[in-house]
């Protein structure tokens, strides 16, 4: 059980920021992104992309030279990638759908259909192949009471203090008050005087780092699919419902709650030669938690009018 | 007569291409007037002020501010051409603090944002003492005083208000009615939509009478309040 904690709260970091970007996405755009996994795998490829080793067949790598660059370069890379992809998103394609009034399940159905077809483009050109990011293999250690290796330790920390740069950027600065006030009501925020389209270009921007940072946080973790984003997507919008949607914070703590329940049930006693099915357990008690607080654990009940 | 502040000629526009709400309304606002806006549910009247703040499309006419033709501007920008704009649903940020949802007012303002909100504050001792609390927190009445604050943060000339004492109490329409005057007698002038007609009537210098999308009756308060024609259109409910 112990054991399982520590995962937990890997995969549950991994969710975590994964849900806080798209909660913030979803607050400020109305969009339920579903190609949102791709935006995670986006980052994780990115980065195998410029670090991988030479015989690595990433993306169109097969037949061009290695980069080999170093592993953080190459991350950081990845993000801003993932940030100049999701602004392109938002130029070439959802832009244009919010000025044509095209309504939120349309969108909806589009966030779909991308999905599909990137996770396709990346089958295509990265193979189906499973990587791993050319790192060092590592022994666990103790921390506190749980073990992992140094290399997840660190991911876990930096993981925990995104969240804190968030909630802080979130409270404090005006781009974050601005992206609040456009979640709560675009219209009052544009006749104060808010450019509703560079806010939601910026949050397009900085969901999208955020996801291909919580990628790389996968990919250290565990390794780069072409499918990594999807497979985890499920659990990142019930870390986002469980949460409170709409509230940042929550997502935060949804996010890390799904991840433990995934890896804690585990070792229930039940779970023996079945451990396929923990995903199920964790969305039974999100299911569960939802039936008696249905605005989520920190959402709120807005009084109307 | 003084110089006028907003001019609307002839203003078609609509939710939806091709569906115009509005079939070509005319009206001015002037210095330092108090001018209503009646008519009965579906008239227009909401949807005349969206139109005023680049909210939705016009199809035709034209808007003069300040006796410039600024049809079409972009709605975050028309804070910068000194109006104000309250409107009759989602009127404050709930989730933010009072605080907050008076630096978002001050958004546009290049300079003096935090002496702009003190100001504000010391207008409103009740919106001071819980500044640090969430909008959504606030009763109906405090909400609608936040509101008028939060869009007094840039010392615009021109507020528009959409229905201000929709749902409140009586105590509380008094306070916002109040609150209105005052503001209107630091030479700010005021666009009231209003529910209740006699009310408004009486409140204001003109009025205008909408009716499916067009300027039914003009005229002074007190004269469209005795016109019969007008109590006929809201089928005597004045
Ligand atoms: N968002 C919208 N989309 C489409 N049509 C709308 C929308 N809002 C209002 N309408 C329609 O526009 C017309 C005018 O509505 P508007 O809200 O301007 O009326 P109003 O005079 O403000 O009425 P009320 O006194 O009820 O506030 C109505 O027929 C209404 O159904
Ligand atoms: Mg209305």
């Amino acid at each position: 059980m112990i054991d399982q904690l520590g995962n937990g709260l890997l995969l549950g970091i991994i969710i975590s920021v994964a849900s806080v970007a798209l909660s913030l996405l979803y607050g400020v755009t109305r969009i339920v992104n579903f190609a949102h996994g791709e935006i995670i795998a986006l980052g994780a490829i990115v980065t195998l992309f410029f670090s991988g080793p030479i015989d690595s067949r990433v993306l169109f790598l097969e037949r061009f030279s290695p980069l080999g660059m170093s592993f953080v370069t190459s991350a950081i890379i990845g993000i801003i990638f993932c940030g100049v992809f999701g602004g392109l998103l938002e130029l070439l394609l959802f832009r244009p759908l919010r000025k044509a009034e095209v309504g939120n399940i349309a969108v909806l159905v589009v966030t779909i259909g991308l999905s599909i077809f990137i996770r396709h483009l990346y089958l295509l050109f990265a193979t189906g192949r499973v990587q791993n990011f050319p790192l060092d293999l590592e022994r666990r250690q103790t921390y506190l009471f749980f073990e992992m290796t140094p290399r997840n330790f660190k991911v876990l920390i930096a993981g925990l203090i995104v969240m804190i740069v968030i909630g802080l950027f979130l409270t404090f600065t005006r781009m974050g008050k601005a992206m609040r006030a456009v979640r709560d009501s675009g219209e009052l925020a544009s006749v104060s005087g808010i450019n509703s389209d560079s806010i939601i270009l910026f949050t397009w921007i900085s969901s999208s780092m955020l996801a291909g940072l919580a990628g790389i946080f996968q990919a250290i973790i565990n390794d780069v699919r072409y499918n990594m984003g999807f497979l985890i997507l499920l659990l990142i919008f019930a870390g986002t419902v469980l949460g409170g949607i709409g509230t940042s914070f929550g997502a935060m703590v949804g996010g890390l709650l799904i991840g433990i329940f995934v890896q804690v049930s585990v070792a229930l006693p039940f779970m023996e030669g079945h451990t396929e099915a923990k995903n199920a357990v964790a969305l039974a008690i999100m299911i569960l938690i939802l039936l008696f607080r249905p605005q989520g654990i920190f959402g709120q009940k807005e009084r109307i009018s | 007569m003084n110089k006028p502040i907003l001019e609307c000629n002839g203003i078609a526009a609509g939710y939806v291409k091709g569906l115009n709400i509005l079939q070509g309304i005319d009206l001015v606002v002037s210095e330092g007037e108090i001018i209503s806006i009646i008519g009965p549910n579906g008239a227009g009247k909401s949807t005349l002020l969206k139109a005023i703040m680049g909210l939705i499309n016009v199809s035709a006419g034209r808007f003069f501010i300040n006796g410039v033709d600024k049809t079409n501007l972009s709605t975050h920008k028309i804070i910068n051409e000194g109006i104000g704009y309250v409107p009759q649903v989602e009127n404050v940020f709930p989730s933010l603090t009072i605080e907050e949802n008076l630096e978002i007012g001050a958004w546009s303002l290049a300079k003096n944002r935090k002496s702009s909100i003190t100001k504000v504050l010391n207008d409103f001792p009740l919106l001071n003492e819980r500044k640090k609390e969430k909008a959504g927190n606030l009763s109906g009445g405090q909400r609608q005083i936040l509101a008028l604050a939060r869009a007094l943060v840039t010392s615009p000339n021109l507020l528009l208000l959409d229905e201000p004492s929709a749902g409140l109490s009586p105590v509380a329409i008094n306070e916002v009615f109040k609150t209105i005057n005052e503001i209107n007698e630091k030479n700010v002038s005021i666009l009231l939509v209003e529910q209740n007609a006699k009310r408004a009537l009486k409140f204001s210098n003109r009025g205008y009478v909408l009716d499916q999308g067009r300027n039914a009756y003009q005229g002074e308060g007190e004269e469209l309040l005795n016109d019969p024609r007008v109590v006929d259109l809201y089928l005597g409910k004045l």
